[in-house]
């Protein structure tokens, strides 16, 4: 039989143990977290550091120097990129828009079960596989590299975030409103665009503005689409147009040092334009599905 | 039907169409290397190009073996992270300090890809090199996994972590919601129990599991279908290695560094596609096993 005094040795020492794994415990979680975020102010910090030496108002106006001759300017590449948020939104949001309206308005229905899954799906969808799809259905056919096949590329790419918030601003929307509008005998589509939608406005653009930010720094999609363009602004819809993470992907892989820095001061500006667009909306709002 | 319903239709059937276009796109193109090679462009490790078509050979196993070991690598990595995290935020952050670490993390959620390959390529990339790498290879090369000299630092280490930085963002938020969603009453019990904040913990994340399952594997979903940061840090060369320290490709960066010049060949935009193909089927599966065990998760 266990002396009394080994009991007690007994409990003491289970309890030390306990109270040890705990502050292990605590310590890792603190550790861990710091690890989780430490990268972002790393890579904020870099790219403050090594791209503020490029900037200059000719960096932002000029166009692509030779090798090895200067800094020269991300001109095209900033115009490129524009010019495709704005193009890919205005080919992509209206069905976008309207698809996360048939989704959250039959939410019971097959194709509304599905419509919502196919999205998730697509949230997810590898977006390098998108660009060599569009090069196969709209470079290919078409000649070459263009302004309309990146933007198409990077609807596709947009379309799933939209619909997905659109659907989720709808669905917050309590009942009660719907009945409301129904009462008065107004038609679903009144109902939809003229109360809902108005209601939902903020939750919709945010939804908006985040597929932009999001698109405005995807480059995979664009590696077989838009084609790139250096020196030119802009030549057309139906010619190739550049785009800012395109430029910085190329440039990184170049042996030139003046091309690494044209680099990183565009990996700067595209840093800007995103965080400018992105911090303000979330600042407004809760959280964002991403 | 009504009028309405019949409006939207087309818009939704834009979706279904563009997906089902991608997909048939995929099995058609493949459908001319699989004629010629059967299924060896998927089990072996062989990238011949010649403008001779009779000569022209491709297998993609190397691209498959790289997505899936730096994919298991970055998810490895990220599941730590992703699951301190979440518990900090909602168990132990300071109101204030909560509302900004989520903000941090959905930017690095939504963070362009191109600018994690310029930090990974130029910054990570030495740091793993000089301080993880080379101190490793020296102590323990015998070991396979150890045993490749770390020249450049391309390796499939350097995406493994690239990866997992990028992916735990996404896991984590995952992770937070479900955790978020443990009655409080649970925690109450444990606690009344007399148990630690390491027990109690333990028993809150171990109700949640499944959920945190589905984040590994939507993360790991996420991970294998990246591209431009991965093609940047990985070394792109057709190797089937063991070595955490050896360079390798992954089905997307083999895409994004061979399509620019494979029209040349008369079979390799043909290989390409059916590389794409694999990583289409992979990201699908891998999605839809997420989500359906989230879903059931949420609703069990």
């Amino acid at each position: 039989m266990d002396s009394p005094k080994n009991a007690t040795n007994s409990l003491t020492n289970s309890l030390t143990i306990r109270i040890i794994k705990e502050k292990i415990f605590l310590i890792s979680i603190a550790v861990f977290t710091a690890a989780a975020i430490i990268p972002l102010f790393h890579i904020i910090y870099s790219v403050i550091v090594r791209g503020i030496p490029a900037l200059s108002i000719e960096f932002l106006l000029g166009s692509l120097p030779a090798p090895n001759d200067g800094l020269g300017g991300i001109g095209p590449a900033i115009a490129g990129t524009f010019v495709l948020v704005f193009l890919s939104s205005l080919i992509g949001l209206p069905i976008a828009i309207l698809a996360g309206i048939y989704s959250a308005e039959y939410p019971n229905s097959i194709l509304g079960r599905l419509t919502k899954t196919l999205l998730q799906i697509m949230l997810e969808f590898p977006t390098i596989l998108v660009g060599v799809f569009v090069m196969q259905v709209v470079v290919i056919p078409m000649g070459s590299y263009s302004a309309l096949a990146g933007a198409f590329a990077l609807a596709i790419v947009m379309m799933p975030y939209v619909a997905i918030s659109t659907e989720e601003a709808l669905k917050e929307i309590p009942f009660t409103y719907r009945e409301a509008g129904f009462s008065l005998g107004l038609s679903r589509f009144k109902v939809v665009f003229h109360i809902l939608m108005k209601m939902a406005r903020k939750g919709i653009l945010t939804g908006v503005l985040i597929g932009m930010a999001k698109v405005a720094g995807e480059t995979a999609p664009l590696l077989f689409s838009a084609g790139g363009s250096s020196r030119i602004y802009f030549a057309g819809l139906d010619k190739p147009v550049g785009a800012i993470p395109l430029l910085i992907y190329n440039l990184i892989q170049q042996p030139y040092e003046n091309y690494h820095q044209i680099a990183w001061g565009a990996a700067l500006v595209l840093m800007l334009i995103f965080l400018g667009i992105f911090i303000p909306i979330r600042l407004k709002i809760k959280e964002v599905k991403l | 039907m009504e009028r309405f319903k019949l409006g939207l239709l087309p818009f939704t059937a834009i979706i279904f169409g563009i997906f089902v276009l991608m997909l048939s796109v995929y099995i058609i193109n493949s459908v001319e290397v699989f004629h010629r090679q059967g299924l060896s462009i998927y089990t072996t490790n062989q990238w011949v190009a010649s403008e001779d078509p009779e000569k022209e050979r491709y297998g993609v196993l190397s691209a498959i073996y790289g997505s899936l070991y730096t994919s298991i690598l970055a998810v490895i990595f990220s599941l730590p992270l992703s699951i301190s995290f979440a518990v900090f935020v909602i168990d132990y952050a300071p109101e204030r300090l909560k509302e900004w670490l989520i903000i941090m993390n959905d930017i690095m959620a939504g963070m362009p890809t191109v600018i994690y390959g310029i930090w990974g390529a130029f910054i990570l990339i030495p740091f793993l090199r000089d301080f993880i790498m080379y101190p490793l290879y020296r102590l323990l090369s015998f070991i396979p996994l150890f045993s490749f000299e770390p020249l450049s630092g391309y390796s499939y280490l350097s995406a493994g972590i690239l990866l997992g930085i990028m992916v735990t963002p996404f896991a984590s938020s995952i992770i937070r919601e479900a955790y978020r969603m443990v009655p409080f009453t649970y925690r109450e019990a444990a606690f009344s129990l007399g148990a630690t904040r390491y027990e109690a913990t333990k028993i809150l994340l171990g109700y949640i599991k499944p959920a945190i399952v589905a984040g590994i594997i939507l993360a790991f979903g996420r991970a294998i279908g990246e591209t431009v940061a991965v093609s940047l840090v990985v070394g792109n060369t057709f190797n089937i290695h063991p070595s955490l320290f050896a360079p390798g490709y992954t089905i997307s960066s083999l895409i994004a560094n061979q399509f620019g010049n494979a029209f040349i060949y008369r079979y390799m935009t043909s290989a390409l596609f059916s590389a794409g193909l694999s990583l289409f089927l992979i990201g699908l599966a891998v999605n839809i096993l997420g989500m359906y065990m989230l879903k059931r998760w949420k609703h069990g």
